[in-house]
This record gives C-alpha cells, structure tokens and sequence, in this order.
C-alpha cells in the first residue's frame, strides 16, 4: 500500500498483491490480434486520436457563485498523483486499424516527481475481433456488471478512445485503492453514464478513494459549460490567486449523471482558469483541504498542476516513439508497410487539408 | 543502411545502431536494377533529425529542472525499438566512383533507386581490387580500420610530386622513412635533406644492429664527412651558391665569373687562390667587398676544402647509389641556414648536372620543412622543369602554409595526418586532387599515426590508415628537460 508517510523512496505501484489481470490481458489481447495482421500489407498513418470529451449535454441553468474561495496553501506533505492514458492509431490494414495504447501515473513525493508508464500496447483491431478485444479487457478486471455498456459493440474507429479509457479508469482504480491520505488527479470531467465510463465504475473508483482517506480532483482543459452565456473558465472575478469559484445548477440530460461538484480553479496569477470536478461524497472541509495540499505541495505555473501535465506529456506518443513502433511491428509481426495514396492530396493537390478537415 | 538524399557528388545515408559505420568508410550503394552502383565514401556521421526526439528529451526534464525518475513496464519491449530509432545516424558520404561492368569511373551523375538501393559496407582490399591499386612493386603503408593492409605501388611515385603534412608529432617522418626504404629496396636513388639529423639511422634497427639497407644508406654531414673542392664544381653550381643563397648582386656576379674563368684557365682553382684573386681584384671598392664577403661566407662554411682527400666525390655516392639503390642523406642539422641553403644549392646543382647528362635515370628527393633551406624561385622549379630532369620530389612539412599554393595544385598525392587547427586544412584543400570537405572532416579526427592517403597511389579514393611500424633506430625524438628527472 502506499503511504503517505512512508520514507521508501521508491513508489512501490502496482504491489504484488494488486490484481494485474488487465495489462496481462492487455498484453494477451495486443499479441494476439497482431497474430492476425501478420504478412498483411498496412498504410500507415500519423494521425493522433483526440481524446474527445463527452459531448456535454446539460441543463441552461448553471449559475457561478460570485463569492471565490480563497485558498492558502497547506504545505504539509502531501502525496499527490495523477493519472492519463493516450492512444495513436499507427496505421491501417485491409481488414482494421493499428492502434497503440499507454498510460502513465505520475505522482509528488520528497519534492521530487516520479513517474510509472504502462504500455504501449499495440493492437489489431477488426470488425471481427473488435468485441473480443473489448469485452475480454474490460471482464479482466472491471468484472462486476456494470449494466449494458459492455454489450454495446464500440465502432472500430472509436476503439481507440475506448481502450485507453479502459486502461486509464484501471490505473484510477489501482491508485484509489492504494493511495492513502492523498489527492488524486483526474485528466477530464467526473461525468458517468457514458458508454466507456458506466455510472457503476466511476462511483466505485470515487469510493475507493474516500475508504483511503484520498480526495480525487479532476482537472479538465477544455469545457464546453456556460453561465448566462459565458463560458465558466472566464468568468473570473478580480480577486487574488489562488481561488476556487463554485457553481450551481449543473446539470446533464438522461443517461449522463455527473459524480461531482463543477468548480472554476484559477491556481496562479496566470489569466488560465480550468474546470474543476470534486466528488460529490466528499465533505466540503476536506475538499478545500485537499485543493490547499495540492497547492501546497505541486506546482501550477500555468494554473495546471504540474503533475497531471506530466501524466499527459508521458503518455503521449511521439513522432520517434510512433516510428519505433512501426519498426516493432514491421521486425517483430512481419508487417509490411504500404503508402496508399491519400485521396484527398491526390484529387486536390496543395488544396488538400487532409482527411481531419474532411 | 538507406540511401536518404543526393545532392550533386553527396549521398545522405540513414544509418541505424547495429549498422556501425564511421568517417573514412567505403560503402558500396547497389542499385540492381541499374546493374551500376555508386562507391561513397563516409565524411561525416551526424545524428538522424528523428521527429521526436527533441519531446522525447525534453519531457524527462519537469518544471523543477531534475531529471524525472520512474519505471516503464513495457511489456511489449518497444523500448529497444525507440533507442533504436533514436540513435539513426546520417551518414555524409562523398561519392568517389561509379562501379560498372566491374570497372571504375569517377562519374556521379546518375541517382540510384532510393528504395531498391541496397548498401553495404566496401572493405579496404575490396576497394584496392576495384579501382587497380595493385602493382609489381609493393609498399605496405600500414593497416586500415577493417584491419586490412594498405598497399600501394611504389611506380605510383614515380614521376610524381608528393607532400607528407601533418601536426608535430604525428608521424610524417616515419611515413617518409616508410617511402624512402621501400624505394631504396626497388633499386631507387633517394636524396634526403635531413634538417634534424633524424634520417641518419636508416641502415641501423631499433636494436642498434645494422640491418639490410645499412650499405644503401649514405650520410653526408656538411664540413665532416661532406667537403667539395672548387675544382669539382661548375661555374653554374657555384653561381647559383653566390646569387641564390648568398645573394651576390648582378655586377659582383658577372666579376666573379671572370675571375672563375681565369682561375680554371690558370689551373688555379681552389680556395686560397680565389680569395687572393678577390683581394688582389682591381675593380669598383663596392664590388670587391662584395665579392670578399661571399668569399668569406663560402671558406667559413667548412663545406669548401682545397684537399683533393678531403673533397667527397658525390657523383660516386650517386652512381653507387644508382646501381644498387640508395639514400643519400645530407644532414643539415647543426648547420647555420646560409650554409644549409649553400649546401642544398650544391646538391641540387649536382642532381641536376647527373640528371641531364644521364648519369642517373631519376631520383627522389625527400625535403623536409624545405622553406628554411629552399629559396622561393626553387619552389617551381622543382615541381616543374626539376621534375622533367628526373626530380621527384616529396615535401615533408608541420606547416603547410611554408608550400606554395602553386606546389599543392600540383601535387599527385598527399599523405595527410591529423591536423586540429583550421587554417592549415584550409591550405592543404586547395590540393587538385582532393575535396576540401573530405580534408576538413577526416583530418580533423585522425589519431596519432593514422594517415589519410589522397592522390594518384590510391587512384584518388582517399584511405585512412594507421602506417606501419618500422625497426629502424628512432632519431626524430625530441630532446626532453624533464625525461629523466623522475
């Protein structure tokens, strides 16, 4: 288990003792859908996979308290840990999409950063498989029923996102469950109801925390959420950094149901202010306490914390880290690479912007 | 290996980790389809601009500024693939030739396929085979990279003007011993002016016995053992003395050449009679002072002897030479330097005079750091009408600015070693037969000893090589203050 407190120097994530059934799975499933594409030819592709927010249907009525809540930074020693995943699809084969997969936990302890990467995984997926793959990781460990979202056949081009969500709600639960008297941070919304993140799955993650004494934020970059029209990341009161704004009247339509409380976070005195979702179990005292710990203990130059923004940057897949894989599938799978002409700069020449504007 | 990029005679090759290649490498670009390949030489090797990897280095590096620590599990082991990637290298290559029909041409005006090209590495005795570098007479230089030997034909010296150039103490000296006993072991006539006295011990072994050039080798120590009476020279010899080295003017000249005259028909030509001729000269007072002081010169140099025993007869050395081959050393050290060019005027004269009346078929002159003994007008001379006499000369210099610019367009082949400072590659490159780019490159990176051989006995495919040890007594060391104090 994770301790606070402990003087161990080394963040001992995942423990033996943690059930690792899904990146075994993970590996199992990437082996052998890349088994099937094996002398196949495949057009490679740059193109990166955005993790979509999940279109925000909600109520007109949120209203932004205009009173901020000063926060002072508690410096008392804080783990503070935050989790991402990424995904890039490598290329395309007659018969599916290769795509690669990473997570990464990063987390503050003794001032210092560290850091854990999952992956990347790589996987073939196909019309064929795309529902064994699924369904296999997410029965790996997220086995209790989490209603009908596991039936629910994800279309291939969505199969990334979904993956990577999958791992990165695993990496959330592993550090939920280990992480004591610390502060969690999320990449995104608590939004739930989705079909890659069940009602069921994220209320167990937010409860593993609370039974861990952990407080789980969840920073998002981008809202799409406005008050009388504005969005609510720029409804910011002239008032001294750091302070949070709070709201009221957030709501989403049938199935979504969101697990938090939607505060603004303006960190620092730069003129960036982010969403920010606390679990709605959480006490009021104990939430304030945790966002203080997270200022007190992380940094926020851009009014980000610096250990989610590492989380991203981790996980994210470069251009060098894109080619190595390329390599890898070529040496390891035998696949051949194949340059199929591109529509779009065929027919339309230096007026062609590509399939992303298409 | 993959054939990136071509621009006029550069090739840019990727090069991945497993496929090590470095500065001085052949590599051998096969287009099958063509049935032709291009033969490159490696200049540079440069990191490959990967995408990436400036995030990949950047993102280890949080706000704080230390190096962030972690763990990777990476089950699928693409670790390995990213080093990989991360670590291409672009190989800068000069082509050097066109390989068709298993014949070499120095074109490279074709473009191989980029993607069916295949590349491979060419080895030293490959390449030799190739472009003909073979020959009746062999000279091993030294052993290459892929720890093959070097070979070349000593023929490819014949006729040519070469130059052996390089820092202190790097080895141009064994090089030009190197060169200088193999052609005495092919029956060559060689001339050594030897500034430091470090050619005497050619005939000797490092274990102090003689060894088997020991009677080839002919040292000749200026007012020792090397004496010339006036009798044995030529009023042109002796002219070239006065007006070269001495710098007698046109008047004086024209005095001395009456009193020269005299002398010879009086039977009276030796030193004691012409300084009293001089004394006794009933001519303008600024002429016989003039004439006095060269005289003076020429007595104090203790080259000039009026003992017909004592006059060394250098025709002999070079007819002994010329039957059995031979070096002639003429060491310069410890003389002052209007002697030393007095004594290079004579030996020149000398050359020249056997040269033209047959007396030697050819001979090859090894001169080292020639500007402290040479005189300007010498300079073109030797590599041009010298040359059609029958001179090869070999210049041996620490500073290549000392050689003309006239005398490196000229030169066939260059044995060039390592050089740090700029300018001095700068002057070596301006060389006909070598790029400048290949100079600057490899020169720059040779260790101590290895030589890259430019020019004609390398059929103008530049090779590095490290030159190979000689047993014969070292004599080129410099004196140490400090060798024996600890």
């Amino acid at each position: 288990m994770i301790e606070q407190y402990t003087i161990t120097e080394k963040y001992n994530f995942p423990q033996p003792t943690i059930d690792t059934t899904l990146p075994h799975r993970f590996l199992e499933q990437s082996l052998n859908s890349l088994k099937q594409v094996q002398h196949q030819p495949f057009q490679l592709n740059q193109q990166n996979f955005q993790q979509l927010n999940t279109n925000e249907q909600y109520s007109s009525s949120i209203q932004l308290k205009p009173e901020p809540i000063a926060l002072k930074p508690d410096l008392q020693e804080t783990l503070i840990a935050a989790v991402d995943s990424s995904t890039i699809k490598i290329g395309e084969t007659s018969t599916g999409i290769i795509i690669a997969v990473r997570g990464a936990i990063t987390w503050r302890q003794n001032r210092a950063y560290k850091y854990t990467r999952l992956g990347p995984f790589i996987f073939h997926i196909t019309e064929d498989n795309k529902n064994t793959v699924y369904s296999t990781l997410e029965h790996a460990y997220f086995s209790t029923s989490y209603g009908d979202s596991h039936q629910a056949a994800p279309n291939i081009m969505q199969m990334p996102n979904r993956l990577a969500c999958l791992l990165e709600r695993w990496l959330q639960t592993m550090l939920a469950k280990t992480l004591n008297h610390g502060v969690i941070l999320f990449d995104g919304s608590l939004i739930s109801g989705t079909i890659d993140t069940p009602v069921q799955r994220l209320k167990d993650i937010l409860s593993y925390a609370r039974r861990n004494n952990s407080t789980v934020l969840a920073f998002s970059k981008a809202t799409t959420l406005r008050a009388n029209g504005i969005l609510i990341t720029e409804h910011l009161p002239n008032h001294e950094p750091p302070y949070l704004l709070e709201t009221t009247g957030v709501r989403f339509k049938s199935p979504l149901i969101l697990l938090g409380d939607v505060y603004v976070a303006r960190l620092n005195k730069s003129n960036l202010a982010f969403r920010l979702d606390i679990d709605k179990e959480t006490l009021i005292e104990q939430r304030m306490a945790a966002l203080k710990k997270l200022i007190g203990n992380d940094l926020y130059t851009q009014s980000y914390p610096e250990t989610l923004r590492l989380s991203h940057i981790l996980c994210t897949f470069t251009a060098n880290e894109v080619l190595a894989i390329k390599h890898f599938i070529t040496r390891k799978h035998h696949i051949q690479m194949i340059n199929r002409p591109d529509m779009h700069r065929l027919l339309f020449g230096p007026f062609s912007k590509g399939e992303i504007y298409a | 290996m993959r054939l990136y990029k071509k621009e006029g005679n550069i090739l840019q090759i990727i090069s991945f980790p497993i496929e090590s290649a470095e500065k001085g490498d052949y590599l051998l670009v096969e287009d099958q389809d063509a049935a032709k390949a291009l033969i490159a030489q490696v200049i540079d090797v440069q990191f490959a601009a990967v995408p990436g990897v400036l995030e990949e280095l950047l993102r280890t590096l949080p706000d704080g500024g230390e190096p962030l620590q972690g763990e990777d599990i990476d089950p699928m082991e693409i670790a390995p693939h990213i080093t990989y990637i991360q670590d291409a290298s672009l190989l800068i290559c000069k082509i050097r030739a066109t390989l068709e029909n298993e014949m070499l041409s120095p074109s490279s005006s074709w473009l191989p396929s980029r993607s069916q090209s295949t590349i491979k590495k060419l080895s030293i005795p490959m390449l030799l085979k190739l472009a003909k570098v073979e020959g009746k007479l062999p000279i091993i230089l030294g052993g290459t990279k892929d720890s093959s030997l070097l070979t070349i034909d000593a023929s490819a010296l014949d006729g040519t003007l070469n130059i052996i150039t390089g820092k202190k103490g790097c080895g141009k000296s064994h090089l030009s011993k190197l060169l200088m006993v193999n052609l005495v072991g092919y029956r060559a006539t060689v001339v050594i002016f030897d500034l430091n006295g470090e050619y005497t011990s050619l005939g000797i072994s490092n274990d102090g016995k003689k060894n088997m050039y020991y009677d080839k080798i002919h040292t000749l120590t200026p007012g020792q053992n090397f004496k010339v009476a006036l009798e044995q020279l030529h009023l042109n010899t002796v002219m070239g003395i006065l007006v070269n080295a001495l710098h007698l003017p046109g008047t004086s000249a024209r005095e001395f050449r009456r009193i020269w005259k005299m002398l010879k028909e009086e039977r009276k030509l030796n030193m004691q009679e012409l300084g009293e001729a001089i004394r006794n000269l009933n001519c303008n007072q600024h002429v016989r002072d003039a004439l006095a002081s060269r005289f003076h010169s020429l007595a104090n140099s203790g080259f000039f002897t009026d003992s017909s025993g004592e006059a060394t007869l250098l025709d002999e050395i070079i007819l002994k030479a010329k039957d059995q081959g031979g070096a002639i050393v003429i060491n310069l050290k410890n003389t002052s330097n209007i002697d030393r060019q007095i004594v290079v005027e004579y030996a020149l004269g000398k050359l020249v005079d056997s040269l033209s009346n047959w007396k030697l078929k050819a001979v090859f002159l090894f001169a080292e750091e020639a500007h402290l003994y040479l005189r300007e007008t010498y300079w073109d001379d030797i590599v041009t009408r010298m040359r059609h006499f029958g001179i090869f000369t070999t210049f041996i210099t620490n500073q290549p600015d000392t050689i003309q610019e006239t005398i490196y367009r000229q030169a066939d082949n260059i044995f060039l070693f390592n050089f740090t400072n700029e300018h001095d590659l700068d002057v070596v490159s301006r060389a006909a037969r070598v790029d400048a780019e290949t100079v600057r490159s490899i020169a720059h990176d040779l260790p101590p000893h290895h030589c890259l051989t430019l020019g004609k006995v390398v059929s103008d495919l530049p090779i590095v090589a490290r030159v190979k040890a000689l047993n014969i007594k070292t004599m080129g060391e410099t004196r140490l203050f400090f060798k024996d104090t600890s």
